[in-house]
């Protein structure tokens, strides 16, 4: 009787988990995944047969990890010595167009008005640098240093990933049927801030303004808390650091006033919100989910306008933003990382 | 002609300086170290990423026989040096380090200042009993124009909880506090299997002892 009835369990539990594990991918997919597919099939067609190959690779463990914050030239932290993907500068326009158009349908808005201003600024950098430049300098920034990969078929059902990157930019979508997944994502930027046409563009402006609000934000207790009393130089979970969780610091936002709250899902925001809005609003619910098991933590200066490194860290989220360099200076370059706990690359979805 | 390399060397750099510097720190040489806690051993990671400015300084030293190539033996040989300046103390008590691999870059790719070099070292301890324990860490390794970094991985033993983590100033030196604790959830799990597989033989257990302390 025993027996029989730990056989049932163990069916039913067995059973359960391959319901789970085929609703998941037979699910219809938001609108935001099949308006990327058709993206991506749109951006291929206008490929050649050699153009294809290099733009559509496999998805696999070798082919995911194959970003950086590292400008063309360099070796990235995973050893690769090129991006995945077509760069923009060897599309034709219509190409280009449509590589754009991909990179529209996966992002929102704010996301992809975010990702084009840290091209922009890259392409500043490149027209101080170029005049500079020694003919045999591998090192390339600009425009047309920005790579589009599409990993493995574009699908509703299947697993499938956008790469959109280059120096100080590395947008990696995992769509897994109905889930997106943005992480691991990296922004950076090199100026801070420049000018177009008299318009002032800070591609990380609002995510260092917001931070500065929030520690301001904080009483002098929740502040002894945040404020670790030591200078942070870099990310410590940049490009290269794929897997790795390291103990969170700070102050516990379980101890936040409910606009206190409010503030620190608005900044965890800046980044979740560079993803399509529908998967944007599931994501920033898990993370407002887990907010009491999340922390917030500072170092450096507590006046904006100075460089202050920051990190939101919980069950849902992990979030950097590392000013590089020191003194006065370290203002105008900016790195940061978005990482999602055990989840980079849509880990947890279930496969088919 | 010493003149001339002279100048020539200096304007390399200064031309360096100028494309890739402006992307990339140039005269720290960035130390960031990670620290894994395991009941039996300690695990170290240390990232090294000399700025442009700093990085002929170091290749000079690793590239031994100056021929632009850096061979596995010089690698190590390097890694060897740093693990010499590295200290970790377990409750007061110095352990060694061995270093496990290294992976360096091109000579080129350090020169340019983006190159990171990767040393994973361990150092195995006897296996800690329940209760707190302390982990010192120091990097006395090339402290000048350094720029470290230190921090505890989550542990993945749930048995293992950090309870802080305290650094000096520029996070040459740090301390992390744990504790273990003696019952893990690992071990109700299995406590719980051992009693779904064998209920009647856990039962006449259970009732053995009794009878053995009634009487």
């Amino acid at each position: 009787m025993v027996t029989r009835t730990w056989k049932l369990l163990i069916f039913a539990i067995v059973a359960c988990g391959g319901i789970g594990t085929a609703r998941s991918f037979q699910t219809p997919a938001p609108d935001g995944t099949a308006r990327a597919v058709k993206a991506a099939e749109a951006f291929l067609s206008t490929l050649d047969e050699r153009q294809r190959a290099k733009a559509n690779l496999g998805l696999n463990e070798q082919t995911r990890i194959v970003w950086s914050n590292l400008p063309t030239g360099s070796k990235m932290q995973v050893g690769a010595t090129e991006r995945n993907g077509l760069k923009l500068g060897d599309m034709t326009p219509p190409q280009e167009k449509a590589a754009l158009a991909l990179l529209a349908a996966t992002l929102s808005a704010e996301g992809y008005d975010k990702a084009l201003a840290v091209v922009g600024a890259d392409q500043v950098l490149e027209e101080q640098s170029a005049p500079k430049r020694a003919p045999t300098q591998a090192v390339r920034f600009g425009r047309g240093e920005y790579y589009l990969a599409i990993l493995g078929k574009a699908s509703t059902t299947e697993k499938w990933m956008m790469q959109f990157g280059g120096h100080h930019l590395a947008i990696n979508v995992t769509f897994a049927g109905r889930q997106q997944v943005l992480a691991p994502t990296h922004t950076g930027t090199q100026p801070a801030s420049y000018s177009i046409t008299g318009k002032t563009i800070r591609p990380l402006g609002d995510e260092n303004d917001k931070a500065f609000a929030l520690v301001n934000a904080l009483n002098p207790e929740q502040q002894k808390q945040a404020i670790l009393d030591v200078q942070v130089r870099n990310l410590v979970l940049g490009p290269g650091t794929d897997g790795k969780t390291i103990q969170p610091e700070g102050v516990r936002a379980s101890a936040f006033t409910g606009p206190q709250r409010t503030m620190l899902l608005d900044l965890a925001r800046e980044w979740v919100g560079i993803l399509g809005n529908e998967a944007a609003a599931a994501k920033m619910k898990d993370i407002e989910g887990s907010l009491p098991e999340t922390y917030f933590a500072w170092a450096g200066p507590t006046t904006n306008g100075k460089g202050a490194y920051f990190r939101i860290q919980g069950p849902a989220v992990f979030i950097e933003y590392a000013p590089q360099g020191q003194g006065d200076n370290n203002t105008d370059h900016i790195h940061t990382i978005y990482r999602e706990p055990a989840n980079d690359y849509a880990a947890k979805a279930v496969e088919r | 002609m010493t003149a001339r390399l002279a100048f020539a060397a200096t304007a390399a750099v200064v031309a360096l300086l100028s494309i890739d510097g402006q992307s990339h720190n140039l005269d720290e040489y960035l130390q960031a170290a990670r620290l894994s806690l395991v009941r039996d051993r300690v695990a170290l990671e240390l990232d090294l990423t000399p700025g442009v400015a700093v990085a002929p300084g170091i290749i000079a030293i690793i590239d031994q026989d100056a021929d632009a190539a850096i061979s596995s033996e010089e690698a190590r040989a390097y890694a060897q040096t740093v693990m010499s300046d590295v200290r970790l103390s377990l409750d007061g008590q110095a352990i060694g380090v061995k270093l496990d691999r290294v992976e360096v870059p091109s000579a080129a790719d350090l020169r340019s200042g983006l190159g990171t070099i990767a040393i994973r070292a361990s150092s195995s301890v006897d296996r800690l009993g329940g209760g707190r324990h302390s982990l010192q860490f120091k990097n006395d390794h090339r402290p000048g124009g350094a720029a470290y970094l230190i921090n505890a991985l989550a542990p993945d033993d749930p048995a293992i909880r950090v309870l802080s983590q305290a650094r000096d100033p520029i996070q040459r030196e740090g301390r992390i506090e744990y504790e273990i604790h003696s019952s893990s959830p690992a071990r109700w799990f299995w406590l719980f299997a051992v009693v779904a597989c064998f209920p009647r033989q856990v039962v006449a257990f259970v009732r053995k002892l009794r009878t053995a302390r009634a009487t």
